[in-house]
Order: structure tokens, then sequence, then C-alpha cells
């Protein structure tokens, strides 16, 4: 029983494409056929992001102009023998690929893979509308600062109005737990109660992950970064396996707790 | 003369001149000869029937020959490509380390697969000179 999956978030730069790379990575570390679906027309970024820019040779347009069929399009992963891309093209625009399109190449994928995992573009216009048609069920992206938030809450109202996608998953990325502590940063619960979904992880700001992705090798294959962990710990609960959530503020370092324990912090 | 050896037979293409730099999801796609007076960076793609000359760096996909002409050439101030591709034939940059000599180089079809040389041939002279 396939599953296929959009990972969106409305607002731009929040990691939509760091989370696809982690999760379609992890996913395949534990043996599922995985394919990631860039979305993003004329600004993609996954296959940079996983290390295969220098593979591409058809993408997604081709496969829907008919210049290539869909499997010769596919770029296998060099690290994990079941994890594929299908890229998009980088010269062309969102109007290359419908709605109807995405369906279409969705319905295929979801032939030959466990999992199918479409990296949704930023926005809410022409690009997110295909990203999301041949989708079933959605991961919503967002990081604690209140304009991500609203935007993440516009989109959760248009998954469910224009693709009948309910209950959403969601991902808070770059948690910085001193600075919920001190009171500067939004809470779990804070956003809890503005969006009201379903928690799937919570990934700490990690340099690591900035260091990892600029190497093309997506955080989860690091066994020791807590951010590594984080993912692994998201394609579990996607597993249905009842993890819980990592205690974040065991990396605030002795200093700090130090400092906040005699009152400076 | 190393240039008319390299282009044989392709002088008499027509050539189109692209000033500046090519950036990210931008292409050129000409039937003759392209020189880029500027670099082309990753995510930009040049396609020519002909050879395509890189008076910079170049660091996105370049199809030489597109047509078929397999005897197409590519030179580059820098060549980093992402992909280079002439005629039929498909190189792409190794992954890790790369080795990455600060000469102009050339790349072309021999015996079935992309090589990638100095150019002029006679790089060393420049140096001891």
């Amino acid at each position: 029983m396939s599953e296929v999956i959009v990972v969106t978030s409305g607002k731009g730069g929040v990691g939509k494409t760091t989370v696809t790379a982690n999760i379609g990575c992890g996913l395949a570390m534990l043996g599922y056929k995985v394919v990631l679906v860039d979305a993003d027309t004329g600004l993609r970024n996954l296959d940079v992001v996983l290390g295969m820019e220098n593979r591409i040779v058809f993408d997604l347009t081709d496969v829907i102009e008919e210049k290539c069929r869909l499997r010769q399009a596919l770029i296998k992963d060099r690290r994990f023998e079941e994890l594929f891309l299908l890229p998009t093209a980088q010269t062309k625009d969102k109007s290359a690929v419908t709605p109807k399109d995405m369906q279409n190449i969705c319905s295929q994928l979801r032939e030959h893979f466990d999992y199918v995992i479409v990296d949704s573009p930023a926005g809410i216009e022409q690009g997110f509308q295909s990203a999301v048609a041949g989708v079933e069920k959605a991961i919503v992206v967002t990081v604690p600062e209140v304009a991500a938030v609203r935007d993440a809450d516009r989109v959760v109202g248009l998954l469910e109005a224009k693709a009948e996608i309910r209950d959403p998953k969601l991902i808070i990325n770059r948690l910085r737990m001193q600075m919920v502590q001190r009171g500067d940063m939004m809470t779990l619960e804070d956003m809890h109660d503005i969006l009201g979904l379903e928690l799937l992880g919570v990934i700490p700001d990690d340099e690591q992950v900035v260091i990892a992705t600029n190497r093309g090798d997506p955080i989860v294959i690091n066994e020791n970064s807590l951010s590594g962990r984080a993912f692994k710990d998201i394609v579990r609960r996607m597993l249905g396996e009842p993890v819980p959530l990592m205690n974040l503020e065991n990396g605030e370092g002795f200093f700090n707790r130090l400092r906040r324990i005699i009152g400076l912090g | 003369m190393a240039v008319q050896h390299a282009l044989n037979g392709l002088n008499d293409s027509p050539t189109v001149l692209v000033e500046g730099i090519l950036r990210s999801g931008q292409s050129v796609s000409f039937e003759g000869n392209v020189v880029i007076l500027g670099d082309v960076n990753p995510g930009a793609q040049v396609t020519a029937g002909g050879n395509v000359v890189v008076m910079g760096v170049l660091r996105g996909t370049v199809h030489a020959g597109a047509a078929g002409n397999e005897q197409a050439v590519i030179v580059a101030f820098r060549l980093r490509p992402t992909q280079l591709r002439i005629a039929n034939y498909i190189a792409r940059s190794p992954d890790g380390e790369v080795f990455n000599p600060n000469q102009p180089e050339i790349a072309r079809v021999r015996d079935g697969i992309v090589v990638i040389e100095a150019f002029p041939p006679s790089g060393e002279r420049q140096g001891k000179k």
C-alpha cells in the first residue's frame, strides 16, 4: 500500500526541501522504495540537496512532453538502492506542469514505490496547486516564527479546500530551545494552539544541517547529530511507531545551563 | 595552430555571441556555434549544434553538437561543469574531490568517451616562460 505525500509550507525558506530529502533518505535507509518528486519547476533544489544535480538528463517536464519515458527521468541515489529522484526543469516555469500532469505522474509512480514524496514550491499559486493535485496526504513544515505559522495555517486551509487533504501532519523546523526557555521564541504549545495539527516531529536548529545540505548529504545519514536523530524519529512516526518527542534541552550545554541556574540566562 | 585544429571543420558555421553571465534557469540554444563572453552558472544550459566556447567559468550544463555532431568541442577558460554533453555522449562531474586545473580546457569525444584536456595542448610551455 503506497503513500503519496506532499511536503509544503506556504512560506519559503522554512526547510521543505531539506525535510523532503531527509524523510526520503530515512525511509530508504529502512528499506522502503521511495521516489522524491521536485515540483518546484524553475527553482529546483532537491537535486542539489541530494547531490544529484550532475546526473540529471531528463526531467518531469520531458516526461510530460513525452520526450522520454517516466523511467528514464528517474535518478537513482548513489547511497541507497531504493531511493529515486524525479527532478524538474530549471529552465522552464510553473506553467510547464499542470495539476492534471501531476495526478498522472503520481498515479504512475505509486504503482512502483512504497512512498511518493512531492516537494512543493513555496507559495499557494500554480506550482502549489500542481504539487498537491496528485497526493492524498500532506506534511506541513513551519519554523517558530509568527509569519511562518500564519502561512502554514493558510496552507492547511487550502489543502482542505482545494485538494481535500485533511489532517496534515506538522513538522516544526529550526527550534531553538534556549530561546524558547528564555521566552523569546514561540513554544510548541503556541503553535499547536494556532494550527491544531498532529505533531510529526521537531527539528532543532543545527548548523550540521547546513553543512550536510551544502555537501549534498542529508543529515539523517549522520548518526551522531541531534537533528539527524530527530529526522529518524519522524520517519518512525510516519511508519506508525509511537516515538516520544526528543528532549531537546539536552543539547543546551553545560555553560548555558549553569548561566540559567545562577540566574544569568 | 591549435585553435584551428581543435575546431576543424566547424569554422564556417554561424556563431552567436552571448555577453554576460548566464544564470541559473537561463538557457541559450543555437544551431551553430555559441560563444559566451562571461560565466555559465550552475543551473544554466547552453545547447549548440556546433562548438561551445565559454570565455569565463563554465559551471552549468553544456550540450555541443546537439544535432549529433561528434566532432563538436567545448572550450572554457575554467571548465567546472555540472554536466557536459557532446552529440549523444554525456559526462558528469565526479562526486567528491575534483582536480581543477587553473587553465583553459577543452572537452571532446575520443573513442566513445568525453575527454578533457588542457587547452591549448602545450599548456606547460606557458608556465615555463
